[in-house]
């Protein structure tokens, strides 16, 4: 559904990204780790069309991604790390605004609306303007739109960053049932206890590079370990004091 | 003191660091700006020195209105400082996002009354200090001033620029403590704007050029009489202006300098009270979550849908409408507008050209052209404020449009045509209803009229080609994207393209008039025909390069953003 294949990226003589094979399949959560400045977010922003690959090729539901893009972007979710929206709309306004730059509208589109804003818990502040909402409320709201045109993927930069653990929850059992149905979903986060308790696959990308991918039983093989967490297989594997991580938490 | 100096280091640490941090092209843009800036400087120098000598002319009356000239220009000023102070002071009382970390430290409120307090009285004044410097010099070396009068007027601006932002600043310290801050600026900003619209036109309805009339000299007195009447001895602007005055012939005015440094150091000392009394409680409420009221404008959504437009266009055209609209900083700027426009015709309509017998006619085909010209240069400031930051104004939720699955090339004619539509509307306004007044031959009408539609869509072009090739996403308001060196660049390039569209059509068209007039009888030879031919074609062809050159850049920058 999301294929990767020797993706870099270059800022002058620094190297963000490079030569990262990556293969999402439908149905699959595949998490992407690595500590901060390791290229996950710059991944990410590749695919999602913001930032121009150096080179490689990106491939979404058969479309790539450089040469139909329109194509590419009308199969792919995109949910930001950090929920930037026009504050000046209402939730209902942004999600048929949304709609509209995929083409969908008609007498489905007010249904699915009101579907999703229920599903994400915010049907009550349908007729609100997003300026009033809270991070939370702003991120479950993004959520809403990544999956309003029922996407076959969905990109998503560290979902649980400014959630309760209400709405960390319900974020976990939305992303399941969406991969149930079908749904490819790579996940860039922080927080490895997401990683393990959610996804089938993991990546983890070092300066640039992937150097380990698998399940999670993979990863503890990889690293030596055996009934070990997540933490400190990922912290063997990239060869950090973890503290960088321990920073963001 | 010592938390006072180090508030102050994040600013100067990040001017040292903009500089250090030189990129491609900085210099080139600093001899361009540089030299704008030079121009401008020289040219308010040469105004100044200009009427000074031309007044000095007129013994007692030059003098009478030098004086009465000083005080007006402070009374502006006066005014322009109080409401720069009010909008400045709430930014960096209360609504600046480094607050949350400063207040949350143990610094006094004092000390940070008086840093804040120091930045806001700098934002918000040195653009008077900018254009006072070039008038008084040239005032002074008009006069052959002694060196006293340049200490003074050092000694004058100070607490002049001090006194007016401190009222400000009170003025937002009580609204803050009313309204939240975000609504208090909503609610300034419309009063603001209403003060300067109104501000236009009642200087306007004085109606100045009764002095060009001979028969009406008696006038004259009345006239003065109602220039004085504002500048009261009370006001700080009466203040300045004659301490200036007095030290222009070389003696000194103790009296109204003391009244400006009192007066501006017990403002301070007050509104620093007032600060530690009531500071705190307005930046708690600035802080509080409001229920946000706005207008749903439900009629949108279906009169849209009337349009022969693409869903994705008629998509980004109900968002853009609909942030505009309920955006008070955005629309209200409308107001003002509106005041000028209407202020605009009132002056062709008053112009009275039949008063001159004989050249009343070519006159006014005359002003036919320079009204096409004037009202390009409103259309290039229009675009300029609303058109050139339609592409910023997306701001940070811009990944929004370039993730979805549209052409860049889509949003960008979206943007293209929701500028076009008022812009066409208010130059047309501009020209057909003072081409009416005016009473100028068909034929200009008809020029004039295809002259102002091919620069409308020239320039909306151009305005939103390069908004997208220079845009700040990370900007406050519209303003600050329309001052950028992206927005200066437009302009220089705007009233170029403006002057050469005038030649273009004003040219072959006055050989037309001046043909129709004198000799109407003889038909045109080829060669007139010709030139005029080829002066409507390379204005035509020129407004397609400039639309196209705009459009292009400003789609090949959105698809090369990395």
């Amino acid at each position: 559904m999301i294929a990767i294949h020797e993706l870099r990226k270059q800022y002058g003589p620094f190297t963000a990204v490079d030569g990262v094979d990556l293969d999402v399949q439908p149905g699959e959560i595949h998490g992407f780790l690595g500590p901060n400045g390791a290229g996950k977010t710059t991944s990410i922003r590749m695919i999602a069309g913001l930032l121009k690959p150096t080179s490689g090729r990106i491939v979404v539901n058969g479309h790539d991604l450089a040469e139909e893009p329109e194509a590419a972007k009308a199969s792919l979710g995109f949910i930001p790390d950090r929920p930037y929206i026009y504050e000046k709309l209402t939730a209902g306004e942004f999600l048929r605004f949304h709609a509209g730059l995929y083409g969908i509208e008609g007498e489905g589109l007010d249904q699915r609306v009101r579907e999703m804003l229920d599903l994400f818990e915010l049907g009550r502040w349908e007729h609100e303007l997003v300026e009033s909402f809270s991070h939370g409320m702003k991120q479950r709201l993004v959520m809403c739109a990544a999956f309003l045109h029922r996407p076959q993927a969905v990109l998503v930069d560290e979902p649980m960053v400014g959630l309760d653990p209400r709405g960390a929850k319900l974020i976990k059992s939305v992303f399941r049932r969406m991969s149930e149905r079908g749904v490819a979903i790579l996940m860039s986060t922080h927080t490895l206890e997401v990683a393990q308790e959610m996804c089938d696959r993991i990546s983890i990308i070092l300066k640039g590079k992937i150097i380990a991918r698998g399940t999670v039983d993979d990863l503890r093989k990889l690293s030596g370990g055996q009934d070990e967490e997540l933490t400190p297989v990922f912290l063997k594997l990239t060869g950090g004091s973890g503290l960088q991580e321990l920073d963001d938490l | 003191m010592q938390a006072f100096t180090y508030l102050f280091l994040p600013a100067i640490w990040s001017s040292r660091n903009r500089v250090k941090q030189s990129r491609r092209g900085d210099f080139a843009r600093a001899w361009v700006f540089g030299g704008v800036g030079v121009l401008v400087f020289a040219a308010l120098f040469w105004g100044a020195f200009w009427i000074t000598t031309q007044l000095d002319a007129y013994d007692e009356l030059g003098d009478f209105l030098l004086r009465i000239g000083l005080s007006w220009l402070f009374l502006t000023f006066l005014s322009f400082l109080t409401f720069s102070g009010i909008v400045t002071a709430l930014s960096t009382f209360f609504l600046s996002e480094d607050l949350r970390l400063l207040v949350s430290t143990p610094i006094a409120i004092r000390s940070l009354f008086y840093a804040r307090f120091a930045k806001t009285v700098l934002q918000s004044s040195w653009m008077v200090v900018v254009f006072l410097l070039p008038v008084l010099l040239g005032i002074g070396i008009a006069r052959c001033a002694p060196c006293a009068f340049y200490l003074t007027a050092v000694l004058a601006v100070a607490p002049f620029c001090v006194i007016p932002v401190a009222a400000g600043t009170g003025t937002t310290l009580l609204l803050v403590n009313v309204f939240p801050a975000r609504r208090a600026r909503d609610i300034l900003m419309l009063m603001g704007l209403m003060f300067a619209g109104s501000i236009v036109l009642l200087l306007r309805f004085i109606q100045p050029e009764r002095l060009l009339r001979v028969d009406s000299l008696p006038d004259v007195t009345g006239f003065f009489a109602t220039l004085q009447s504002p500048v009261t001895p009370m006001l700080p602007s009466f203040w300045a202006g004659e301490t200036l005055f007095a030290s222009l012939a070389g003696g000194r005015d103790l009296l109204h300098a003391s009244a400006l440094w009192t007066t501006a150091c017990a403002f301070t000392v007050l509104l620093s009270a007032a600060s530690e009394r009531w500071y705190f409680a307005g930046f708690s409420k600035s802080q509080e979550a409001r229920k946000a009221r706005f207008t749903k404008l439900q009629m949108l959504d279906p009169m849209t849908r009337l349009l022969p437009i693409s869903i994705v266009r008629r998509t980004l055209l109900i968002k853009d409408v609909k942030v505009f609209l309920r955006d008070v900083t955005q629309w209200s700027q409308l107001l003002l507008l509106l005041a000028l426009v209407m202020m605009y015709l009132y002056n062709f309509r008053v112009l009275d050209l039949d008063r001159i017998p004989y050249m009343g006619g070519v006159i006014k085909n005359f002003y036919a052209f320079l009204n096409l010209g004037l009202a390009g240069f409103v259309m290039a400031t229009v675009a300029a404020r609303f058109v050139f930051p339609a592409v910023s104004s997306e701001g940070a939720a811009f990944w929004i449009i370039r993730t979805a699955p549209i052409a860049l090339r889509d949003f960008l004619w979206s943007k293209f045509w929701s500028g076009l539509v008022p812009v066409l509307l208010l130059s047309f306004v501009l020209t057909v209803v003072a081409n009416e007044f005016l009473a100028v031959a068909p034929f200009l009408k008809v020029v004039t009229g295809a002259g102002i539609a091919l620069m409308s869509v020239a320039l909306v072009g151009l305005a939103t080609g390069l908004g997208a090739r220079y845009p700040r996403f990370a900007a406050d308001n519209a303003s600050q994207v329309a001052g950028s060196p992206g927005g200066i660049a437009f302009m220089i390039a705007a009233v170029s393209y403006i002057l050469a569209m005038v030649g273009l059509l004003g040219w072959p068209s006055s050989l037309y008039m001046w043909r129709m007039t004198r000799v109407p009888f003889r038909p045109f030879r080829p060669d007139e025909i010709a030139l005029i031919a080829v002066c409507f074609t390379a204005a035509a062809v020129l407004s397609l390069c400039v639309f196209l050159y705009g459009m292009r850049t400003g789609v090949k920058a959105l698809e090369e953003m990395g």
